[in-house]
């Protein structure tokens, strides 16, 4: 078998910063002379586009990149092309790439380190790109990128005088409704929005907030204390409001005795 | 008669009649302690009889009136139930408020120790450098040495000056201005000005007259951080960076604007805010915030609001 392609190898080198693609491609040039850099590209969706439009047989991919990371430009780009990522700072256990069908480098790329990467590449190029999929996902769930996890709000988006304000969820006391609109109560002072009851209990996380009444959602932990009031309903107390919210039957089983 | 003091076999009728300095005195001291441990007793059954309520106070009474009449003088315990109840209503309500002022005072001097200490450990954490950026830009210096050697310098030079004042061990005593902290955030800008290029644009606006007022050290540059982090590189175009100070009603308020991806209500917002919030919180107790609003033109803008206080200049 001949070894050598009977074309120059190609590659695009992707990275948000320009000085680091001018070092990348300085270097590779020393390390690797006959590879050309047909491309360059200044975030994820650029990197896929010009993969597709140049098939490049290499695509250096920065791991944090704008629009679409690197992880999920390579997930794009799965089986077309061999991938190496690049990032500056070693915090995503680059161990499991050295297994992996792609290399990894770390920048400013070190050259003796570089000139192994273009022999890994030069010996790689002899087979088809290796779809990457278990290392993918272990990465991406490294990266945090896992969006199976529900997320749920942590920001309320409420108007404030002529402001739009975002108020964190740990400042909130409670959501009641009032006619059109819900009120949204902090220590300090109370917003409307728009967002009825019924959409908020959805969105907002089950372990910070409880619906008492139809018309009431409290943080947990802003409950001060629970009373009955004279009608024997159960009566809500918060921290930082003088308000008592009252607790309908079928949220009763809130606060039953331990 | 024996004057001498120390004769051992002197009668007892003797020493009654000259007793000796020594025993004088011990004897006085006796009644001295007697005398303490009565006002120790008295101010014991004063608070006791302050915090009892009147319930408890009543069953005491009436028990200890029917064991008085069993013992077959009920008057004088009579006389002393009277008293206190007297005892209770005239100053029994003072002293409780005292009891309770002091017992707040206590639990206020353990408070404020504790908020020191959390601060503490709070300012710490806020202060981590960022390994990503720390290396990203060591790469680009590393670039520009062999392509541009005085912007390596000058971009060296800023690294410099944002780690002298953004590393914990070399921020050292004294309270922070807001001067010193826009120009650990102006250093910081700078490096991140060479990297992003044309894709960060920074705006300052923070009047000289206002550099020397205090402003808790590392929260400007948490909020440049996730301005840049969340709001700007990850924008394929970038935007602008604007920081504003001004007097609003004798508060300070420092404005962090970015013209970025804007504040996303499910995102988690960083522990940095959060953090915030909480070193506000122990620091001035209330009388500073932070406010997140979204600008009419989209991106984010983040306020911090303290209270206005000149810094003395030491030197």
């Amino acid at each position: 078998m001949q070894p050598a392609p009977a074309s120059a190898p190609a590659a695009v080198v992707a990275d948000d910063e320009r000085l680091m693609r001018d070092q990348l491609i300085a270097r590779l040039k020393v390390a690797w002379p006959e590879l050309s850099i047909v491309g360059e590209a200044a975030n994820g969706r650029e990197a896929v586009a010009s993969v597709h439009r140049l098939e490049p047989d290499i695509v250096f991919l920065d791991v944090r990149m704008p629009e679409m990371d690197g992880i999920q430009a390579a997930k794009a780009l799965a089986g077309m092309v061999h991938v190496v990522f690049v990032t500056a700072y070693d915090e995503y256990a680059v161990g499991a790439f050295e297994q992996g069908a792609v290399d990894y480098l770390v920048k400013p790329a070190d050259p003796d380190r570089l000139l192994l990467t273009c022999q890994r590449l030069r010996e790689r190029l002899q087979h088809k790109p290796a779809p990457m999929d278990d290392l993918l996902a272990q990465l991406s769930q490294r990266l945090g990128g896992d969006m199976k996890a529900r997320e749920y709000m942590r920001w309320v988006q409420a108007s404030v005088g002529a402001n739009i304000r975002m108020i964190p969820t740990s400042d909130i006391l409670f959501f009641h409704a009032e006619d059109k609109y819900t009120r949204v109560q902090t220590e300090g002072f109370e917003a409307l929005i728009r967002k009825p009851i019924k959409e908020l209990i959805d969105e907002l996380d089950p372990a910070e907030f409880w619906q008492i009444h139809r018309a009431t959602v409290v943080r947990v932990d802003a409950i001060e204390q629970v009373s009955r009031n004279l009608r024997g309903h159960q009566v809500v107390h918060v921290k930082g409001s003088h308000e008592k919210l009252e607790v309908s039957r079928t949220f009763n089983h809130l606060f039953r005795q331990m | 008669m024996n004057p001498d003091p120390s004769d051992p076999t002197g009668n007892a009728a003797e020493r009654g009649g000259s007793r000796p300095a020594a025993q004088r005195s011990a004897s006085r001291q006796a009644l001295g302690d007697i005398g303490d441990g009565i006002v120790v007793v008295w101010w014991r059954f004063f608070d006791w009889l302050a915090i009892v309520p009147w319930k408890t106070l009543l069953l005491v009474g009436v028990l200890g009136l029917i064991l008085a009449s069993i013992l077959k003088h009920p008057l004088p315990f009579l006389m002393l139930l009277i008293a206190s109840l007297i005892i209770k209503v005239v100053a029994g309500g003072k002293r409780r408020a005292e009891l309770t002022a002091s017992e707040a005072t206590k639990r206020a001097e353990t408070q404020h120790l504790e908020r020191t200490v959390i601060e503490a450990r709070m300012e710490a954490l806020q202060a981590q450098i960022e390994p990503h950026f720390l290396f990203n830009t060591l790469a680009s210096i590393d670039q520009l040495i062999v392509t541009d050697p005085p912007r390596a310098s000058k971009m060296q030079q800023s690294l410099i000056r944002y780690l002298r004042s953004a590393l914990p061990q070399m921020r050292g005593g004294g309270r922070p201005t807001l001067g010193q902290q826009v120009s650990l955030s102006t250093a910081f800008l700078e490096i991140m000005a060479i990297r992003m290029e044309d894709r960060l644009q920074v705006v300052m606006n923070v009047p000289e007259g206002l550099k020397s007022a205090g402003f808790p050290s590392m929260v400007l540059q948490t909020l440049v951080e996730n301005a840049i982090k969340h709001g700007l590189e990850p924008k394929a175009n970038g935007g602008k960076l604007e920081i504003d100070a001004e007097i609003v009603d004798g508060q300070l308020a420092v404005h962090v604007l970015d013209t970025g991806m804007g504040f996303l209500p499910k995102s988690e917002g960083g522990v940095g805010l959060a953090n915030i919030r909480d070193r506000l919180k122990a620091l001035y107790n209330g009388r500073a915030e932070l406010i997140i609003t979204v600008p009419p033109a989209g991106g984010t803008c983040a306020t911090i609001k303290v209270p206005y206080e000149v810094v003395p200049a030491t030197a």
